[in-house]
């Protein structure tokens, strides 16, 4: 049986912000507003992360600023019969593309260019919005930031690609490829963009929704 | 409100909401009314489930480094690499931070979060109080989850080969087949942890 007092928020269907309570992001467990740590898992608690967006956004320019000299450099670096060849990313897919390779042309766009691209704009979209409560449809800022958070890490694929390329293609004098620098940038600017959106306290987007739900 | 009283709710980890804890049959999901956040889904059997996975995980892992991954033939010549042999490719300069990143999200990171799983949850299997600093490891394993590769590595591999394929002809190694059934076990596993659960059993176990 829960009592008067505990079952009152809920009925009301407040957050724990609103009920004068923290909720920890780790585990879920309630505490009284001004408790530093959870007692359960021992994870520092804030009612909102004011840090978040700072976070955020360093993330967000990192992974921004290694993100150019990925699509710059070169990621393969072949070598065929003493000739050598670089190819970027764009120009990778464009021969992927010549050579009649849809899937993996289309495969490498996504993952490379598309997917990046894309979660830049959202994440930047997303925490705009919440610095300056922009209005945006109910939820959808929700799921856009799931599928920030779900897609971005297969932005990965391209690097474990390239590894793979690279360490099964060592014929000798014939033909042999090395990963570039472009690889390094790449891989670095997906573990940047993923800490960018897992700083992001994604409970500052859902008071914004209650907010518009209001008036 | 007292802490006894405050243990009757849970805040939604994504959206902050309050809810009521209710009793959630082995199973079955309790999910957020507003966000649809999965917030307690307790399995039958779910300790054992778990330890044998992440057991499971980890003979797999060490096989599938172990053994040939994928070779490649054209003209007589002949090239196999096992993972390890991938990572190794960037040996020099600033590609072996290209390198790290690939080691630690195909082998590393894996590894770790089943060797944490195996840390937290066999002492409660077994009726002891819970390891030294199983909270901080329970806690660190979750933060890791998304950074631990297995499904994304073996599409990797899929493109890899396609693009291969119509160079020259490729054939797996053992390793290939064992990280494909790891990706299944990883998952599974992962599928067999419920959160709330295991930290309530946590502070039980740590209380008694």
């Amino acid at each position: 049986m829960v009592d008067m007092e505990t079952s009152e928020p809920i009925r009301r269907g407040l957050t724990a912000r609103q009920a004068g309570l923290v909720g920890c992001v780790r585990c879920g467990t309630v505490h009284r507003r001004g408790t530093k740590e959870c007692r359960t898992c021992g994870a520092r608690l804030h009612s909102r992360d004011r840090m978040s967006l700072q976070h955020v956004w360093a993330w967000w320019f990192a992974g921004l600023f290694v993100y150019i000299p990925a699509n710059l450099l070169p990621m393969l670096r072949t070598e065929i019969l003493g000739r050598t060849v670089d190819s970027t990313i764009i120009g990778g897919v464009i021969e992927f593309i010549a050579h009649g390779d849809y899937f993996v042309g289309i495969v490498v766009l996504l993952a490379s260019v598309a997917i990046p691209v894309g979660k830049f704009i959202a994440v930047a979209y997303l925490a705009l919005s919440v610095q300056f409560g922009l209005k945006i449809r109910k939820h959808r800022r929700h799921v856009l930031f799931e599928v920030v958070e779900f897609i971005g890490r297969w932005s990965m694929v391209d690097v474990f690609v390239v590894a793979l390329t690279a360490a099964l293609v060592q014929l000798g004098f014939v033909i042999s490829i090395v990963p570039g620098l472009g690889a390094v940038c790449f891989a670095l600017s997906v573990a940047f963009t993923m800490l960018s959106a897992q700083s992001f306290d994604t409970r500052a987007i859902w008071d914004r929704i209650e907010e518009q739900d209001q008036t | 409100m007292t802490d006894t009283d405050l243990d009757r709710l849970i805040a939604c980890p994504t959206c902050d909401l309050l809810h009521e804890v209710a009793p959630v049959e082995p199973g079955y999901k309790a999910r957020c009314r507003r966000c649809h956040t999965v917030l307690i889904a307790p399995r039958r059997q779910s300790m054992d489930v778990a330890i044998a996975l992440a057991v499971t995980t980890t003979v797999l892992m060490i096989g599938a480094v172990s053994f040939p991954f994928l070779s490649m033939s054209q003209s007589g010549l002949q090239k196999s690499t096992s993972i390890l042999g991938m990572v190794a490719i960037f040996d020099h300069g600033l590609m072996i931070v290209a390198g790290a990143f690939v080691a630690m999200m195909v082998i590393a990171l894996p590894l770790v979060r089943a060797l944490a799983l195996i840390y937290t949850l066999l002492p409660l299997r077994l009726g002891r109080k819970p390891a030294p600093g199983a909270k901080r490891v329970f806690l660190f394993a979750q933060w890791l989850l998304p950074w631990a590769m297995t499904e994304i590595f073996i599409v990797g591999t899929m493109v890899a080969l396609v693009k291969l394929m119509g160079l020259a002809s490729v054939s797996f190694g053992p390793a290939f087949w064992l990280y494909c059934i790891l990706v299944v076990v990883v998952a599974f596993k992962d599928a067999s942890v419920c959160k709330w659960s295991t930290w309530k059993l946590l502070n039980q176990s740590a209380a008694a």
